[in-house]
Parts: C-alpha cells; structure tokens; sequence
C-alpha cells in the first residue's frame, strides 16, 4: 500500500532554529496514528509543516507520492484540517462564523456563508455539542469551549486529513471524552486519516492504529503502541524510566514514574 | 441577524456622513444657517453659495482622505491581528509625509506629490517588513516594533527639515508633519478619488482572506491562503491609500486607530461589512473634525490632526472601558 502521506528525510526550521531534522514517517490512508515525544522533539511542527503553515526545509513530503507543495494551498485546505494548539482571538467573532470559516477553501473569496454551509457548519456543530454557542463571541468563551468550536469546524471542512494538536489538552473528563468520541467516529465512519499529537501515552495506546515516537526531530521509532509504548522506547524518547501495568479492565497502562538519571 | 446588523450600520454611518457634510458646509469663519443655503436667491443667499462653494471641495477632500485613512487602518488591524495596527503606528504615513515634502522640496509639481508618498509609502513598508522579518518571515510582533522605529525615523527627518528651513519651505514641511485640509481644491480631491477606489477594492476583494488573518496568519494559511503574497498585496493596497491620503492631506493619525474600532463595536468584525462602514465612518468623522477645526477658534484654524486626535483619544477610552 502507497501511503496517504510520507515524509522523507524532512526538515524544517524556525529561522536558523532546527524543529525537524530528517524525519522519516508514512501515513496510510485511514490510519490514526499518534505523534509523540518530548517537548520540542518537533511533532507540532511536522503537523505545521503538512497543513502548509511552515515551509518544508529540505526532503520531501509527499501526499499521494506527489509533493505537497506542488499541490494548490486551497486544494490541500479542503483535504487537510489543523486544530491549533491553542488560538488566541484578539477580535470578536461569532462561534458560527468562526466554524463557517472551515468551509473558507470551498469557497469564492474565502467568505463562505451560503444556505449550504451554514448547514454544515450547524450539522457540525450539533455533533460537537456547541450548537448552543452559535450566536455567542467565541474570543469571550473558556479554552475548553474553544477547542470544541476548532474541533466543529474541522468536521465541517470535511476533509479527509485531520491534524490534531494535543487536542485533548484542557478539557474537562467529560468533554473530553466527547471530544474523544467524535475524533473516533469520524475516524470509523469517514475513514478520516487522523495525525494526534499528544503527551497522553495511554490515550496513544488506546485509540491509534500506529505510534511514532519524535526526538529531536527525527523519528525515533514507529509501530504499533505495544511495539513503541515500551520502557526502553519510552526512556530513549522522553528520558523517563517507567512500567507497565493492567488495570482492571485488561487495559495496558503506561506509569512513569521517575526521570532517567 | 447579522446582515441586519451589518445593513443598520452602514445606514448609521451614511446617516452620521450626511450630517457631517452639512455641518461641514456650514461651519468655519463665516458661520452660514442651513435657511442660507436653501433660500438661494438674495444676496444671503448668494453669500451663502459662494461661501459654500469653497468649502465644498474641502469637505470632499476631507471624506477621501478619512475614507482612505479608515480603510487602510481597518485592513491593517485584521491582518495583522492586531487592534493597535494603524498606517501612522507602522510608519507608513510617515514614510509617505517624507516622500511627499521631499518631492515638494525638490520643485516638483504637486501631481506627482501623490506618486512621492505611495513610493515613501513602500519604501517605508518595505523597509519595515524588512526590519521585522525573521527566519524568512513577516514577524508580526517585531513588525509593531519596526513601524515604531520607522516612524520616529521619518519623524526626526521632517523636524531636521523644518527646524534648518525658513519661509516656504518651513510651512510646506509643518503641513505635511500636522496634516491639513486648507488647501483643498476640486482638483485634489478629484485626483484623490481615483487612488481610494483602487485601493478600497482590492481591499475588499481580499476581505474573506483578512477574515482569516484577523484570527491569525497559520489560521489563514491552513485554510488554503497564499500567507506571503496575500500580504504583499493587502501591503501595497494600504499603502497606496495612506500614501495619497498623506499626499494631498499630511499626516492625520488617530482616524486609521480609531474608526475602525467604532464600526466593529457596531456591524462586528466580518471585514466585508467592516471596511464599507469604516470607509463611509471615516470620511463622516474627518468631515467632522476639519469643519470643527476651523469653527471652534475662528478665524484661526487647529490642526485637523489635534481634533482628531481630541475626539479620538476619549471615545478611544471609553472603548477600552467598556471592552476590557
């Protein structure tokens, strides 16, 4: 199988600041793989880097064996949706108009507001549970509140490729749980490729397909999360001695417990 | 809800234009009552015509050069997603000024005046982006920073100017440093006309793209906007409606600041209501000012600039108050 999305010795840089340094990783079409690695190992740059904000340096990075640059940027905004880390909004915006804004690359002048994709925007927002923020100033909710709104608007861009930037982060148990249940239908029922970027090594363990593991820009292993999430790969990747243990359910837990010395 | 919003706004800024214009014709030394204008025939009301007449050009200019002002700033503040973006702030009116006043210094006709201060424009821009550039691109904090910098740059060299100047020169330097509408005539703003509609419109082409820097630049660019490019033009188009807002009328700060914060709190953020009602906003509150600058110590006249800046500065803390 030909991969969705593969990076060939990729690198990039912030100025004269190295972030990716070589990196090798395939993504196939349909897969949830999970990006982790320590803080600056580079996973928030390599999503940076496929949804075009960040040039790539040098290597490849191809989508469909064809590389990404040779792409049109609005033809690749409607197949791949990015869910920044955080977002500050310095302007009012309404949360409808702030979703509306996922349908931009469908749309002439990047101003879509037809009957069409106001539905959609809707549609999406009803599957995130924020529908009843729609008419509210998205710069004045909870950070909480906010990811969900980015998450809604990823679902109404439909695209194929969902670049996930530590989603999970400041979410309450129960959203994000819900916040969980909605990457993962969409990834069962749309065959969304999804690329999650998280310090959660359960949440990893659970829900990808495929695991790689960044240090220093480059990718330090790959496989699934039994084949990666192990102490010996762990303490290379994040210095950290740590061990396994089931909970009891039968689920395999990951306890750091002490940083490497 | 939200077109009705965007709809009422505009028709409150033709409504505040409108009123503008009158009092603009009525206002300055020899106070004129709109019976005056109306009654026409008579000797008052030939007074009252001809007096007019004269002002007429005036207030048009002013409604361009507010109108240029306010678009310019309102595009600046979205894409750089910043509230405090403004043409003077980021050095581009001044770049302008110097550009003018040396055009003007050298002997040259003031038709070519509009062409010096799009060209200072640039080169101020250029210079700026160019300071504030970092790792192959546009910085948006340091562009704050750049634009600071520039301006008092360009400020030292106007005062440097003025200050060794006599006579002619001297005034021609003071007009482009504290900005005045004295001098308007039909021509001008006929001339200025041209340059506001070029600029307006490519603005406003761009407004689903400013939508999306205003939340941020990697905003705009993972939704499919060419970032760099994108920039450069909505670069040139402010600049080019600074430039021959300063040309014909000096440097007036505060309308690019302020304007567009006022039609935001009104029709919202969405740029493709936002600049029709600050352009239309803008000309409404320099038309205001430059007639309030010539009545409120007749016969002598404030700088237009010291009335904006008056009426600014306040409405600009209330907004902060009540924005927090």
């Amino acid at each position: 199988m030909s991969a969705l999305l593969e990076a060939r010795g990729l690198s990039a840089a912030y100025g004269a600041t190295p972030a990716l340094d070589g990196l090798d990783a395939a993504i196939g079409r349909g897969e949830l793989v999970a990006l982790l690695g320590e803080n600056g190992s580079g996973k928030s740059t390599f999503l940076k880097v496929i949804a075009r904000i960040v040039p790539v340096g040098g290597g490849e990075l191809s989508l469909e064996g064809r590389p990404l640059a040779g792409f049109p940027r609005r033809a690749t905004a409607r197949r791949i949706a990015y869910l920044p880390q955080s977002t500050e909004l310095v302007f009012p915006i309404r949360c409808l108009d702030l979703v509306l804004q996922g349908r931009a690359p469908h749309a002439r002048g990047f101003s879509a507001d037809s009957a069409e994709d106001r539905d959609r925007a809707l549609a999406a927002m009803r599957a995130c549970d924020v529908e009843a923020l729609a008419e509210r100033d998205a710069s004045a909710l909870s950070g909480g509140e906010t990811r969900r709104i980015f998450l809604a608007r990823a679902l109404a861009q439909e695209a194929e490729i969902w670049l996930l930037d530590e989603p999970t982060s400041g979410l309450d148990p129960r959203h994000r749980l819900e916040f969980l249940e909605v990457i993962a239908r969409a990834h069962a029922e749309r065959e969304t490729t999804v690329l999650l970027v998280t310090h959660e090594i359960d949440l990893a363990g659970e829900i990808a397909d495929r695991v790689v593991l960044l240090r220093a820009g480059r990718a330090l292993a790959e496989g699934s999360p039994g084949e990666t999430l192990t102490p010996d790969r762990l303490r290379e990747a994040f210095g950290v001695e740590s061990r396994i243990v089931m909970d009891d359910r039968g689920r395999r837990r990951v306890v750091p417990y002490a940083p490497s010395r | 809800m939200k077109a009705t919003r965007a709809a009422g706004g505009l028709a409150a800024a033709i409504g505040l234009l409108a009123i503008a214009v009158v009092f603009g014709l009525l206002a300055g030394g020899v106070h004129l009552s709109p019976a005056d204008l109306v009654a026409g025939v008579g000797p008052a009301g030939e007074t009252a015509r001809l007096v007019a007449s004269l002002r007429a050009p005036r207030v048009a200019l002013s409604a361009l050069v507010g109108c240029c002002l306010a678009v310019a700033g309102a595009a600046l503040q979205a894409l750089l997603k910043n509230p405090l973006a403004d043409p003077f702030l980021l050095g581009i009116s001044g770049g302008a000024a110097t550009g003018a006043a040396f055009a003007a210094l050298a002997g040259l006709s003031p038709l070519v005046s509009p062409a010096a201060a799009f060209a200072g424009a640039v080169a101020s821009s250029v210079a700026v982006a160019a300071l504030a550039r970092r790792g192959g691109r546009l910085d948006l904090q340091r562009l704050l920073l750049a634009g600071l910098i520039a301006n008092a740059f360009f400020s030292a060299i106007l005062l440097a100017v003025f200050s060794v100047a006599s006579g002619q020169t001297a005034r021609t330097m003071l007009f482009w440093m504290m900005g005045s509408l004295a001098d308007a005539t039909p021509g001008k703003a006929l001339a200025l006309a041209p340059y506001g509609a070029a600029g307006f419109t490519v603005l406003l082409a761009f407004a689903g793209r400013l939508n999306l820097f205003a939340v941020g630049e990697e905003n705009a660019a993972a939704l499919g906007v060419d970032v760099e490019s994108s920039k450069r033009i909505i670069f040139l188009a402010s600049s080019l409606l600074t430039g021959a807002a300063v040309a014909f009328a000096g440097i007036i700060g505060f309308v690019g600041l302020l304007v567009p914060h006022a039609a935001r709190a009104v029709v919202g953020n969405d740029q493709r209501a936002l600049l029709p009602v600050s352009a239309i906003a803008g000309a409404a509150l320099l038309v205001a000012a430059d007639a309030v600058s010539r009545s409120a110590f007749a016969p002598a006249e404030l700088p237009v600039g010291a009335v904006t800046a008056a009426i600014g500065a306040p409405v600009f803390a209330w907004l902060l108050l009540r924005n927090p």
